[in-house]
């Protein structure tokens, strides 16, 4: 049996639950941005939501996650079916998610550095860095650390296709699998790394063909269908959690927009526009949908309640997504509007520890 | 140097084997700390640094390594990140470089991105230095790169007393720290000095005078701090009487020692092993010529090595690095000035 068919009809109406809550992350951030409420530069996961909500899932709250870029929603679901409202929940609330976005003081790293530049120990969240592939090696740490004292966590990083071509990439995972350290490494295929496409990075169709080189697992998952990536995770968690070593999980998918908002017209130019149709024809939210639908846990008016899917965010609206997604994100960022800049002065503290915690 | 009577040969110990100590005094009183590096369980260590510790702390406190220094380094984080103290060893710190992005991007700027709710106790150490005939790639003082990137803390012991007092201090710190030994004073006789029974550490941060003198100040780290002893014997033949200062550590660097001295000598040459441009020599004189010009009777000076990688064999590696003979005669023209 798969381990999705395990899951109860409450699980899978969560799991279609968070897909909305991720999309209109990226649909109000992008409107937000438009409006010219918001600096920096967004990094959307439109079209990728399956990924993030599919492997997070099954995860343990003693679990730690390495998001990158594409994942800021993983910061807030990071142990969600533990419950929103649990203040002892390892994942970060909405309002420090949006103080970050928002470049306020209340941001977990007091907004010294921008977007998902952010972490939390004590939530088992690794801080990323923009050197790609960069995480691995610290997640592999991690776990080390984690197994010397006891535990038993693992630890999923997420990458892009293109930080495959990096050295870390594979110095990280030989490492890791010499040592059997239960590290996870989703590989968010998404095909285009910026402005090359997976041909130009990866001379082998599948990254996760990579594996065998380590004597590690390798699975493929289908990245538009949340409960195959979730089916893929949680073998690779199993694996991992045994004590069988790491694993590569490629998950399939389609870049919606640009690298970041900067380059969504120049994306438009050097991706031509059938093949982003095509990439973009099976939405995440319509294949969940239809899932639930066929297992009869979505009937009636519910079938067509909330079409999220297939809309662009500046097509998309708040009707397109249940209210309490839009309240929850609206808690969020009128917290993140109030919170203060941090004083310039900040600007000198911390690049030494004296002895001192925060 | 900084014991005072003369021990029994016995007694004494080298500076491989006060670095040795240090290490297994840590492991031994943190169960949280590991160290980790190619070859420094089995085989101990290419110098030996770390011989017999696996035997002691197991294989999983004492771990060799995949040839990658950036997992080396990266993975350090992750186990710092998650509560652990880590002993990273270089094997040669000349293959630092390998895993610069993990020490400037990741290591460097963790405590200031989470703005302090992390730290990382990591020790990155390894051997370093020429004049031992080991070329291009096994002789190298790259210390000023670190230097440059902020968050790191960047030592050089020239004693054994200082090796196994700096290296605990520094695991101990919490911060993480370019650990920087000479490799050519690993085994040298000369130096060997009996080493304290009781626990202590050298305070990173603060600077040693290693001779008093009045006529001129050199300023020194590692190797060269011998180079400008041996100099200041051979000017004091001149009527020259210089002072030599040992600064131990670069970043946090002690000015007021430096400025002191100076005060009382009115001339400076800074002498250092890196090449000259960038180098942490030029660091030092700009220091002294903002902040202690008011002192001087001759502009600051420097002998570094030249702007060249150094050379494998001995007379080319010599012409390009700082030598006694290069030093007094600097000294000489410093103090005619």
């Amino acid at each position: 049996m798969k381990p999705s068919q395990a899951l109860s009809k409450e699980d899978c109406l969560e799991i279609f639950n968070q897909l909305y809550l991720a999309r209109y992350f990226d649909v109000r951030l992008i409107k937000e941005k438009k409006r010219g409420r918001l600096r920096g530069t967004l990094y959307s996961s439109h079209n990728q939501e399956a990924v993030l909500v599919g492997s997070l899932f099954g995860l343990q709250p003693t679990d730690w996650i390495s998001p990158i870029h594409r994942d800021m929603p993983a910061f807030f679901m990071k142990d969600f079916r533990f419950g929103v409202d649990n203040p002892d929940r390892l994942g970060m609330s909405i309002e420090e998610v949006c103080c970050q976005v928002w470049g306020k003081v209340d941001s977990p790293g007091r907004a010294r550095d921008n977007w998902s530049h952010i972490g939390s120990k004590s939530k088992k969240i690794i801080h990323s860095t923009s050197m790609l592939a960069g995480t691995i090696p610290v997640a592999a740490g991690v776990v080390y650390a984690d197994r010397m004292q006891g535990g038993n966590a693992v630890c999923l990083t997420y990458n892009g296709e293109g930080s495959t071509a990096q050295g870390i990439f594979h110095e990280a995972l030989n490492y890791a699998a010499v040592h059997k350290l239960p590290v996870i490494t989703i590989v968010e295929n998404n095909q285009w790394a910026y402005g090359t496409p997976v041909e130009m990075e990866c001379p082998t169709p599948d990254v996760a063909d990579r594996a065998k080189g380590y004597g590690m697992l390798g699975l493929i998952a289908d990245g538009q269908d949340v409960f195959d990536v979730y089916d893929k995770v949680m073998e690779a968690v199993a694996h991992a959690r045994a004590g069988n070593g790491p694993a590569i999980v490629e998950c399939k998918t389609f870049r919606a927009y640009g690298h970041g908002d900067h380059d969504d017209d120049r994306a438009m130019k050097y991706r031509p526009s059938a093949e982003i149709e095509a990439g973009r024809k099976r939405d995440p939210i319509a294949v969940c949908r239809q899932k639930l639908i066929d297992l009869g846990y979505l009937t009636g008016d519910a079938k067509n309640a909330y079409i999220a899917e297939g809309k662009n965010a500046g097509d998309a609206t708040n009707d397109d997504f249940p209210p309490h997604v839009v309240e929850y994100l609206n808690k969020g960022i009128e917290f993140a509007i109030q919170s203060p800049v941090p004083a310039a002065e900040e600007a000198e503290q911390w690049v030494f520890w004296n002895g001192g915690s925060k | 140097m900084s014991s005072t009577t003369e021990a029994p040969a016995a007694l004494k110990k080298n500076y491989l084997t006060a670095l040795k100590e240090a290490l297994d005094e840590e492991m031994a009183r943190n169960k949280l700390m590991l160290c980790q590096g190619e070859d420094i369980g089995r085989l101990g260590g290419a110098f030996g640094v770390t011989e017999g510790l696996q035997a002691k702390y197991g294989e999983n406190r004492v771990v060799d390594m995949p040839i990658s220094e950036a997992a080396i380094v990266g993975s350090a984080v992750g186990m710092a990140l998650n509560g652990m103290t880590v002993m990273a060893e270089m094997q040669f710190i000349d293959f630092i470089s390998c895993g610069f992005d993990q020490i400037v991007n990741m290591m460097a700027t963790y405590h200031y991105r989470t703005a302090g709710e992390v730290h990382i106790p990591v020790v990155v150490r390894g051997p370093a230095g020429a004049y031992g005939g080991g070329a291009l790639y096994h002789s190298q003082m790259n210390e000023a790169w670190f230097c440059n990137s902020p968050g790191l803390k960047v030592v050089c012991p020239s004693t054994p007393y200082d090796a196994k007092g700096m290296l605990k201090a520094a695991l101990r710190d919490g911060n993480p720290v370019i650990f920087y030994e000479i490799k050519e004073l690993y085994r040298k006789r000369e130096i060997e000095e009996e080493l304290p029974t009781d626990d202590y550490i050298v305070p990173l941060g603060k600077a040693a005078v290693r001779r008093e003198g009045k006529d001129v100040t050199l300023v020194s780290y590692g190797q060269n701090v011998y180079h400008c002893l041996d100099a200041a014997t051979e000017l004091e033949k001149l009527g020259i009487s210089a002072e030599v200062i040992d600064i131990r550590s670069l970043v946090p660097l002690d000015e007021d020692t430096i400025f002191n001295s100076i005060a009382k000598t009115s001339r400076v040459i800074v002498v250092n092993e890196a090449p000259m441009t960038c180098g942490f020599a030029g660091e030092l004189v700009a220091r002294i010529s903002t902040k202690a010009f008011h002192l001087l009777d001759a502009p600051p000076s420097r002998v570094t090595r030249m702007d060249t990688p150094v050379p494998w064999v001995k007379p080319l590696e010599l012409h390009v690095l700082p030598t006694v003979d290069k030093i007094v005669a600097e000294a000489v023209r410093v103090v005619k000035f």
